[in-house]
Formats: structure tokens, C-alpha cells, sequence
């Protein structure tokens, strides 16, 4: 390769073949910037201009906003931690099973990873709402007193599930980074099976874990229709909070959404960055 | 052996646990009727044909076809061009468009709808309430994925190689890009319009807040029913997922003789 | 320092066999090669022997006592993988110090071992480096280092050069060579490059479809190959089949006969004994060239000392060909 000529000569050079990116740009722009731009501007305004920064005043000293945020990390978090967890020890195995039968279940996973929103809140209601099949089964059983699926131990249930096929689509390439001759290594130098998952193999995984619950967590944050469609709109979660105030059909207040927003992305950002710092400090290879 | 046999089982129960919702559903939609007892009564397929026969389901489903299609016949016209542009004439923004195209994905569409439903209301992009504004943001929406998977395929293929090697043997770099490089990209095109196609006929979200029962598609019919019979409900579910299913098989097919090639 | 034998080790695969009937014996401080193609069990053997992998049939013992069902870790078996498997997010030291951290040792302990081995390996200055910052050369002896410091009894190399290219590679085997014999390990080294097990072993394996052909020093498997296999495997030998030894040489061997394309000289000129061939082409390699002849309608290679510009035979030239007849070896 030779070296490549100063960037504004190539545009120069190839102004016609710049034409072809424009009509993608622009609708990008329209339908994702745009709005974007106007949410950032206009939760600093009012229904009567500028009102700076009143919104966020208001949001963070109504007890209301702070439960809408607190319900939605609380949910976020537990159900990333325990979608990752779980398909921790999924993706594991999922690389030790027969070829064929892999790509079965891989297949499988990836069509219930499209298994979200109105149909799945509907089919939770169907196995797990107050008369749900499970509902009934395990009580009759004895072992579960009162669980109610509309409320946050249902939410937590509901958005774990939806994690899992992501997270086991997310980390199960990851596992192809794990050598098997490193296990092997290890257990003639003595390390029992832990250890080789201790001190190996989690610490080579550690990039992807954090780059899967960033993404889990980042999804569950942004989760939206299955809490709508599981509670009607009931359960206190910022996504909710911000559909209603410009969809609902009470009290309508687009620049407070446009505070909501701010803070639900800015909240999301700095979850990133303190996942990337961890990244950074984690072992990367190459 | 032991090892092996856990295995097995840790990939059974995870099959289980996230087939269980589909089962459920399917039982419920083919059952007659299902009260507080923990196996249905019944069964029947009458669900089915009332469903079948509803015109409002057909319009939904209709409505969400098109709008589906529409989407994705701009994104291919759109995105394709683009990145191939991208990876043959501007290389070096290949990082930033990376990063262009994490907005899409990373913004919550409830976040988006905010502020589209203020600015496209009315004046010269009055949009909200049909179908246009979804078309425009579904776009967005797979831009992501029909983006990512045509660069994966453009930055394996030796593109300048093979389009030195046409314009050699005498073809415009049109024709080059028709001939040579459109062919070489068409599977994973096509496995990530079914992939987007698959999640945009779920999309629940920009349809309820900014079109609504205006033009009802497929979720938002669904939504709207929900008071109706379960088993009702239960019967358009796994019609949906019926059509979901085959999608993403036909993705995994196309996906799968991609990596065998 | 210790003496290790198999006996009858055997190993399946659902209905295909790895090998069958292994039977040796390794003497204290021995290097011992297994060598074969691709394929021919080597490597299954050698998993078998460090417990990794089980055996379905034999025993194999350690300086008397029985380890055939000890756990892997408990064998004193240090061993090189053909990946190196070197820990990824470990440094050089780490992973040196990794089977030293296993017994439980005191820092100081570690530390005065892993020096003690980073010299012996000379890595002097690499310790803080992480694999992926390291030459291949340099993970190979990162690999070996970590290997040696726990003190094995018997020390596994399962082809550790073939990742490789040729100039480390020559230097590396004798370096292995060399802190093998000053630590007096009795090593098994397995490879599929006959090269390398002729320049490096005591004693060689040489191995086909599970089974070992021949066994024996260097110089016995080169010269004296036992079956037709060996020849093939260990170079350029020239085989005759009955009927052209026949022809040519007026023998009838039960099997192949063999001929080293050394152990033949081409004359311009007919001598007694001689017999009259065509160069059909030739080839440099280095102080050697070696002519392609056709002598009576058989293919030969035969191999010349490249002494001159002058003294090169062109292509075509009527030749005639001497052949060392106390060279010749019959081969099943």
C-alpha cells in the first residue's frame, strides 16, 4: 500500500461516489439525529420558552421520577446480572455438545431471541399470571405463596427471560477464544477445574462478559413494551414515564419526556463509560 | 462422560425454559377452554379460523407486511450503495461510520418517538399517524444490522483486488460493482433483511406512540385486543410467531451457506 | 531422572483404533522420538501417557510404581503443547509461576525458580511481556520455561517446533536438546519432521495407523529401515519393486529393495558393473544435486556432490550408473 493521499483530496477526487452515501445520511439524519437534537434542546425549554434547566430540577426532587428511575435500574441491573449469569453457564456448555445439536439449539435461541414485546408479555400471562399454568402448578405444589407477575419480581422474571437469548448469542462466539489445550495446560500444572476457570478462562472471557451486560443492560434500560404490555402501562419505569407523557392520554408535557430522555440516555452513557474503565482495566489480548 | 451428560442437560433446560412461552402459547390458542386448571379443558382449532376470517387482523397484518418490505426495499437501495462506497472510495471513515450506526442502535426508540412526534406533527414533513414515519424510522432501526453484516462481507472479500481485476478486463466501475462485488454480497444481504424483517414485524414501540390505531399494524392490533379471549389473542401470537419462525430459519439457511462458501 | 515403561497400551475411538499393542521402555535421561505422519496416533499416544487422555488397554509406570490410573497432575509430567496453550492473560512470569502457584509455594519460592528458569531458557528481560507480545520462538521457551520449573519427572514435547519457520526452529531443538541432557529429563518428543527426530534422538518410534514400524538409534532407522513404510517415510530412498530389482540388478528380493540415492555414482564412460542410463532432469540442492535417471525404463534419483559448474551432467545425457550393491536392503 502506498500511502493515502490527504483525506480532503480524496473527497475532491471522488465527489460523485460521495453522492451514493448522501440519501442514507439524510435519512438517518431525519429519523434518528433529528430527534435526537430536539429532545437534547427542548428539555430545556418550557411550553413558554426557556426554562433552563427546570425540568431535571423538577424530576430529581419528585419522589415519582426517582421511583420511575429506581424501578427501572433495579430492573435493568438484576435482570442483566442474572441473563448473563445464566447464559454464562448455557454458552459453556452450549460449546461442549455435539455439532449438529449445537446448531439446532443455536437456531432455536435465535428465533426465541425475536420472542419479545407484546406476544412474550402475553405468553408470560398465560403460564404465569394469576391463573397461569405454573401459577396454579406450583401453588398447588406449595411452593410459591404469592407471587404476582405485575409487579418487579414479575418485570425482573420477564426481563431475564428475554435476556438469555442474547446473552447465550453474545457470549457463546466468545467461548471459541478459549483454547482447549489451555485446560489441559493447566490441569498438569496442577489446577483443579475451578482454578483453570478462576485464574484462565473467565479472565481471557472477561472483555465479552462486560461487553454483553453493557449491551443487556443497555436493552433492559431501554425496554419499553414489555412492561406497556404486561401492566398496561402501570408499573413506574422511566421508558413508561416518557411514553406517557407524550402518548398518554391524561397529561401531555413533551419537554419534561425530553428531561426524562436526557437522563434515561446520559444514565446509559455513564454505565458505559464505568463498563468501559473495567474493560480497560481487564485482560485484552492483540 | 459425567461432563458430557451435564452438558446435555444444561442445554436441554435451556431449550426448555425458553420454549416454554411458545408451548404455552400454542396449547392456549388451540385449547377450547382454559380456566383456572392447570390443563386445558379442550381443544380446538376454532381460534384459528375465527382469527383467519377477522379483517381487522388482516388489514394489521397486511399494513405490517408492507410497511416491512417498504423498509427494507429503501434500506437495501440505500445502505448497499453506501457501504460499498464506504469500503472501496472512503476507507478511512469506515470507523466513524461504526460509530454512526451505534446511534440508532443504543437510543431507545421511546427516546426518538419524543421528539419525531413533535417535529414531523405538522409543517412540510407532517408524517405522524401514517405509515411513512415508520418507514423512515425502521430504517434507522436496521440500519445497524443490514450495515454491519455488508461491511463483515466487504472487509473479507479483497474488494480493490476484484475491482482492479474487472476494471482490467475492461467494465466501468458500475458495472464492476453490478457485476462482480452486488453478486458476492447478496447472502448476507439477504440473511440480514430476514433478520431485520423478522425484529421490525415486532416492533412495537414507534407503532403505538406515533401512528397508533391510525394505521394499526400487526403489534398494535394485538395490543388492542388484549381484552379480548385469550385464546384469541394466543392464536395471533403464534400465527406471529409461525412467520417469525420461518424467517429466521430462512436467515439461518442463507447465514449458514454464507460461512460454508 | 526416572525410567518410565508402557506396556500393551491400546486406544479406541468408537470402532476405530488409534493404536494398538504399545510396548517400550525409556531409559533414565532418554530422548525418545515419536515419529509418523499425520494421523498415525503420536499424539494420541502421548495424551495417553500424560493422563490426559485415558487408555482403554496397558499400563504404564514410572520408576517402578503403577501410574496407569493417576490423575494427570499427580504424574509429574511436564509437557509443551503444539499451541503452546500458553495462558493469554497471563505475563511470561505468570505463567511460569502458574504450576508453582498450583503447589502452593511462598513467593520468595517462586520468584528464585522462575529466575532460576527464565535464565535457563534465556528470557532474560521477556518476563513482563504477554504472550501475545512475544516471538513464536520466545512463546515456545515461555512454554518449555513453564514446563520445567515444576521439576517434572518426564517431559512430553508434542511437536513444539512445527509452528515455527526453519531458522528458529534449527536453533530452538538444540537448545531443548541441550537443557535436556544437562537436567538428565527423560523426554518423549513427537513429531512428523524426520529431520528433526534424526538430529535430536537417542532412540526413534517410528510410527503408521496406531502401530510403531521400527524402533531404534538414529542411524540404525536411516540406514537400516525394517519395512517399506520406513524408507518411504525417511526420505528419498529409491524403491524397486521385485520385478525391476530383477531387471536391473539381477535380485529377487521377497518385498522392495531399497537404494539410497547416495550409494550411487554416474559415470561418462561404461565401466565394469555399470549400466547405462539417461538424465531426465536435476535438481540443486545446495552441495548436493540430485539427477532424475531413467535406467532401463526405472525412475532413480540419484544424488551427486555438487563439485563444479563444469562437472554438472545437462538433461539428456547418456550416463552410466554404479550402484553400491552392499547398500542395497530388503524391505517387506
Amino acid at each position: 500500500m502506498s500511502t493515502s493521499p490527504p483525506a480532503a483530496s480524496v473527497w475532491r477526487r471522488h465527489w460523485q461516489a460521495a453522492l451514493f452515501l448522501l440519501p442514507m445520511l439524510v435519512v438517518l439524519a431525519l429519523f434518528c439525529l433529528a430527534p435526537l437534537w430536539w429532545v437534547a434542546v427542548h428539555s430545556l425549554y418550557g411550553e413558554d420558552g426557556w426554562v433552563g434547566l427546570d425540568h431535571y430540577r423538577e424530576i430529581l426532587s419528585s419522589a415519582f421520577y426517582l421511583q420511575a428511575f429506581s424501578n427501572s435500574l433495579s430492573i435493568s441491573l438484576w435482570s442483566s446480572i442474572l441473563g448473563l449469569l445464566l447464559s454464562l453457564v448455557a454458552a459453556a456448555s452450549l460449546r461442549r455438545v455435539p455439532g449438529r445439536f449445537r446448531d439446532l439449539v443455536v437456531a432455536f435461541v435465535n428465533m426465541t431471541s425475536n420472542l419479545t414485546g407484546v406476544p412474550l408479555a402475553f405468553a408470560f400471562i398465560i403460564i404465569v399470571g394469576a391463573n397461569g399454568a405454573l401459577t396454579l402448578l406450583l401453588r398447588q405444589a406449595g411452593l410459591l405463596q404469592d407471587f404476582y407477575l405485575y409487579s418487579s419480581s414479575g418485570l425482573i422474571l420477564l426481563y431475564t427471560y428475554f435476556q438469555i437469548p442474547l446473552g447465550v448469542l453474545l457470549l457463546y462466539p466468545a467461548f471459541d477464544a478459549l483454547d482447549d489445550d489451555w485446560q489441559d495446560a493447566a490441569a498438569l500444572l496442577g489446577a483443579r477445574l475451578w482454578q483453570y476457570w478462576l485464574r484462565v478462562a473467565l479472565p481471557v472471557l472477561t472483555p465479552a462478559i462486560l461487553g454483553t451486560f453493557i449491551l443487556l443492560f443497555a436493552n433492559a434500560m431501554g425496554a419499553y413494551t414489555s412492561a406497556y404490555a404486561l401492566t398496561t402501562g402501570n408499573y413506574n419505569l422511566v421508558t413508561i414515564r416518557i411514553g406517557s407523557l407524550v402518548a398518554g392520554n391524561v397529561f401531555l408535557d413533551p419537554n419534561m419526556a425530553a428531561a426524562l430522555s436526557v437522563l434515561l440516555v446520559l444514565l446509559m452513557v455513564l454505565v458505559t463509560a464505568v463498563n468501559q474503565w473495567l474493560l480497560k482495566r481487564s485482560y485484552h489480548a492483540r | 462422560m459425567r461432563a458430557n451428560l451435564y452438558h446435555r442437560v444444561v442445554v436441554l433446560l435451556l431449550m426448555a425454559v425458553l420454549g416454554l412461552p411458545v408451548a404455552a402459547t400454542l396449547l392456549y390458542s388451540l385449547s377450547s377452554r382454559w380456566g383456572a386448571t392447570i390443563l386445558p379443558d379442550g381443544l380446538t382449532l376454532s381460534w384459528y379460523l375465527t382469527l383467519w376470517q377477522d379483517p381487522r387482523f388482516l388489514a394489521a397484518f397486511g399494513n405490517s407486511l408492507a410497511i416491512c418490505i417498504g423498509t427494507l426495499v429503501l434500506g437495501t437501495v440505500l445502505i448497499v450503495p453506501a457501504a460499498f462506497v464506504v469500503f472501496y472510495r472512503f476507507p478511512s471513515l469506515a470507523k466513524w461510520m461504526n460509530l454512526l450506526i451505534l446511534i440508532p442502535f443504543a437510543v431507545p426508540p421511546v427516546v426518538s418517538s419524543v421528539g419525531l412526534l413533535q417535529l414531523y406533527a405538522d409543517g412540510p414533513l407532517a408524517m405522524v399517524g401514517t405509515p411513512w414515519i415508520l418507514v423512515g424510522c425502521y430504517f434507522t432501526v436496521a440500519l445497524p444490522f443490514m450495515y454491519r453484516a455488508l461491511a463483515n462481507t466487504l472487509g473479507t472479500m479483497n474488494l480493490h483486488d476484484l475491482m482492479d481485476a474487472a476494471h482490467l478486463l475492461g467494465a466501468s466501475t458500475g458495472r464492476a460493482f453490478l457485476l462482480v462485488i452486488l453478486p458476492n454480497l447478496k447472502k448476507s444481504l439477504m440473511a440480514s433483511l430476514f433478520l431485520s424483517f423478522s425484529f421490525l414485524l415486532g416492533e412495537f414501540v414507534f407503532a403505538n406512540i406515533l401512528v397508533g390505531t391510525r394505521h394499526e399494524t400487526l403489534q398494535v392490533y394485538l395490543y388492542s385486543i388484549r381484552q379480548t379471549s385469550g385464546h384469541f389473542t394466543s392464536a395471533v401470537v403464534l400465527s406471529y410467531f409461525a412467520f417469525t419462525l420461518a424467517l429466521t430459519w430462512l436467515a439461518a439457511r442463507l447465514g449458514k451457506s454464507d460461512r460454508g462458501a | 531422572m526416572s525410567v518410565v515403561t508402557v506396556s500393551n497400551f491400546a486406544k479406541r475411538y468408537g470402532s476405530s483404533t488409534i493404536f494398538t499393542d504399545i510396548s517400550f521402555t525409556l531409559r533414565s535421561g532418554e530422548f525418545v522420538t515419536l515419529l509418523g505422519p499425520s494421523g498415525c496416533g503420536k499424539s494420541t499416544l502421548l495424551r495417553c501417557i500424560s493422563g490426559l487422555t485415558g487408555v482403554d488397554q496397558g499400563t504404564i509406570s514410572v520408576d517402578g510404581s503403577d501410574i496407569t490410573h493417576t490423575a494427570p497432575q499427580k504424574r509429574g509430567i511436564g509437557m509443551v503443547f503444539q499451541s503452546y496453550a500458553l495462558f493469554p492473560n497471563m505475563t511470561a512470569a505468570q505463567n511460569i509461576a502458574f504450576g508453582l502457584k498450583m503447589q502452593k509455594l511462598t513467593a520468595a519460592e517462586i520468584a528464585d525458580k522462575v529466575a532460576a528458569v527464565v535464565k535457563l531458557v534465556e528470557l532474560d528481560g521477556r518476563e513482563q511481556q504477554y504472550p501475545h507480545q512475544l516471538s513464536g520462538g520466545q512463546r515456545q521457551r515461555v512454554a518449555l520455561a513453564r514446563a520445567l520449573v515444576v521439576e517434572p519427572r518426564i517431559l512430553l514435547l508434542d511437536e513444539p517446533l512445527s509452528a515455527l519457520d526453519a531458522r528458529i526452529r534449527k536453533t530452538l531443538r538444540e537448545q531443548i536438546r541441550d537443557i535436556q541432557r544437562r537436567l538428565g529429563l527423560t523426554t518423549i518428543f513427537v513429531t512428523h519432521d524426520q529431520e528433526e527426530a534424526l538430529t535430536l534422538s537417542d532412540r526413534i518410534f517410528v510410527m503408521n495407523q496406531g502401530r510403531v514400524e521400527q524402533e531404534g538409534s538414529a542411524e540404525t532407522v536411516y540406514t537400516q529401515p525394517a519395512t517399506e513404510f520406513v524408507a518411504r517415510f525417511m526420505g528419498s530412498y529409491n524403491l524397486l519393486t521385485a520385478a525391476q530389482s530383477q531387471s536391473l540388478l539381477g535380485i529377487t528380493p521377497r518385498g522392495h529393495l531399497t537404494l539410497r540415492p547416495e550409494a550411487m555414482e554416474l559415470l561418462t564412460s561404461p565401466e565394469t558393473d555399470t549400466l547405462p542410463a539417461v538424465i531426465k532432469s536435476h535438481q540443486l540442492l545446495g552441495n548436493v544435486i540430485r539427477y532424475q535417471v531413467d535406467c532401463q525404463g526405472v525412475a532413480l534419483s540419484v544424488d551427486c556432490l555438487n563439485r563444479s559448474a563444469e562437472a554438472l551432467l545437462a538433461d539428456g545425457a547418456a550416463v552410466f550408473l554404479r550402484i553400491a550393491r552392499d547398500t542395497l536392503r530388503e524391505v517387506q
